[in-house]
């Protein structure tokens, strides 16, 4: 196999991918300010206009974007074939910004009917583009490992969030489903971010930290375990969910699911273990801290599903925040400090590697500034769990802001990394 | 042709990764270098099959040898046995990564 083919011949384009992220990154811009400036509402039950509105620019523009992005460029490097449509890619990207832009304002106007509706068939459509893409992409492949077995499995939970999704938008307007719209939407909202969102960054941990750390010689009989858990537990709450009375089947899949995060967690731990690169980068860094966050928020889940803890003021907004920022977000920053510099790396350097002094990878953006936007962010973090527990609406607005400050540092560094470095 | 196998180590120290921030010589990733007549053969590896970052050293290693021997035919021949380990590291790249 000539390893040489990898990147230019099998990823798409440059120029289509950082367009993903670019749209990604200005998403958690515009949602960080959104928060901040619109604080007072951020309160209470969850089931409220404007925070329908901001949790949907939280995982369509900046998760799902992004992960259609590192999708893009990972599933034909992963699995060792070309992407079967770029063309696809293109079209499925201006659907989905329309999508997102009707969808939220129609949440933020809580607009319901034809506007939110039409907002989710242009969101599903584009979905289907994309599902569509990688399918065909993945019938070539003809090694099968680890990483693309996740990623085949994430884009079935994408196509049937997608539907719940669509269901519910038609449910506002015109209801009709028999079983309480909350329930559905619980239903949407863990088929999303442990389906859609965990099977993805689980299929790449396994892949990339390992590239990054420079691990050799582990088991990856724990990440399979975890596969097969999380799976297991998805199909059975996705099954269970849509009886209005939750038995103990639904109990007995929730657990399938924790055990399974558990079991990827300890495979990260012991690809940690096994890493030759001892020091972490603030990429590692960002990565540590969520997968941190993730143990922790899963034990928070559990405790919200077995007791009544979420009846209690803020605590789903508590939830919601740990999984989307602690968890997802600070990711999502450390991958995409991580990938971002080699794709533009690549792209403007690797002709002349090896001939003239090209910079490091680490020289592309301002590490010390990335450090920097890591503290402020772990702080904000914390601020926004205080404020929401003990229900202090002016520390609510300077953690936002902190929090703010924390996103703008990032958006300065991503920025350097594609024009300056 | 002039040049000998220690010369042409030499510039594949300038091949870095620019990842780790080592050169492929002291990774260990060079496992041999033949010269017969015209052509020279790099045999290598990378220390992960299916990394994106190492795609293009193979690349990188044929520019520098036929920028030192441009009359030279260059063959980078990547290989996967036997796989590479930590202890192929020279004591200066183990220092380095804290192993």
């Amino acid at each position: 196999m000539n390893q040489d083919s990898l990147v230019s011949s099998y990823a798409p384009p440059f120029k289509v991918i950082v367009k993903y992220f670019v749209a990604s990154v200005l998403s958690f811009i515009l949602l960080n300010f959104l928060l901040m400036i619109n604080y007072s509402d951020v309160n209470g039950f969850h089931f409220q206009p404007k925070i329908l509105a901001m949790t949907h620019i939280a995982t369509l523009g900046w998760i799902t974007m992004v992960i259609f992005g590192a999708m893009f460029q990972f599933v034909p490097i992963v699995l060792e074939v070309k992407l079967f449509s770029t063309l696809m890619a293109e079209i499925q990207f201006w659907i989905f910004i329309l999508g997102i832009v009707g969808l939220v304002t129609g949440f933020w106007n809580f607009d319901t009917g034809i506007h939110l509706t039409a907002s989710a068939i242009l969101l599903n459509v584009a979905i289907l583009i994309f599902s569509i893409n990688i399918i065909v992409t993945m019938t070539k492949v003809k090694k099968w490992n680890i990483t693309g077995l996740y990623l085949a499995a994430s884009i079935f939970y994408l196509i049937v969030t997608g539907a719940a999704g669509l269901l519910l938008s038609i449910n506002l307007g015109f209801p009709f489903i028999k079983i309480n719209h909350l329930q559905y939407l619980n239903l949407h909202a863990h088929v999303a971010f442990i389906g859609w969102v965990s099977m993805v960054i689980m299929g790449v941990s396994f892949k990339i930290i390992p590239m990054f750390t420079l691990a050799h010689g582990y088991s990856e009989k724990s990440g399979k375990i975890a596969f097969w858990l999380i799976n297991i537990g998805l199909l059975g709450i996705s099954t269970v969910m849509h009886y209005e009375n939750l038995t103990a089947s639904f109990y007995i899949s929730a657990l399938f699911i924790v055990v399974g995060i558990f079991f990827f967690l300890y495979q990260m731990m012991v690809i940690f273990k096994s890493r030759l690169r001892k020091k972490s980068d603030i990429g590692i860094k960002f990565s540590k801290f969520a997968y941190t966050m993730l143990g922790i928020t899963t034990l928070f889940g559990i405790l919200i599903t077995f007791t009544n803890l979420s009846n209690e003021m803020n605590v789903t907004l508590i939830y919601g925040y740990l999984i989307i920022f602690g968890y997802i977000s600070m990711l999502t920053i450390g991958q995409l400090y991580k990938i971002m510099p080699f794709l533009v790396w690549y792209h403007k350097y690797s002709s002349k590697a090896g001939i003239e002094k090209v910079p490091m990878l680490k020289d592309m953006f301002k590490e010390k500034l990335a450090a920097s936007g890591y503290y402020i962010m772990v702080v904000a973090l914390a601020g926004v769990i205080f404020s929401f527990a003990f229900q202090i609406p002016d520390c609510l607005l300077i953690s936002f802001t902190v929090m703010f400050v924390g996103s703008v540092i990032f958006l300065i560094n991503f920025l350097y990394i594609l024009f300056k470095a | 042709m002039s040049v000998n196998k220690e010369e042409i180590l030499e510039v594949l120290k300038g091949v870095i990764d620019p990842e780790i921030g080592i050169n492929i010589v002291d990774l260990g990733l060079v496992y041999d270098v033949r010269i017969v007549d015209k052509e020279i053969v790099i045999i290598m590896t990378l220390t992960t099959p299916g990394c994106p970052m190492h795609s293009s050293i193979s690349e990188w290693v044929e520019k520098v040898i036929s920028h030192l021997e441009p009359e030279a035919t260059v063959h980078v021949n990547l290989v996967w046995e036997p796989r590479w380990t930590p202890e192929l590291m020279s004591s200066e790249a183990k220092r380095e990564l804290g192993y």
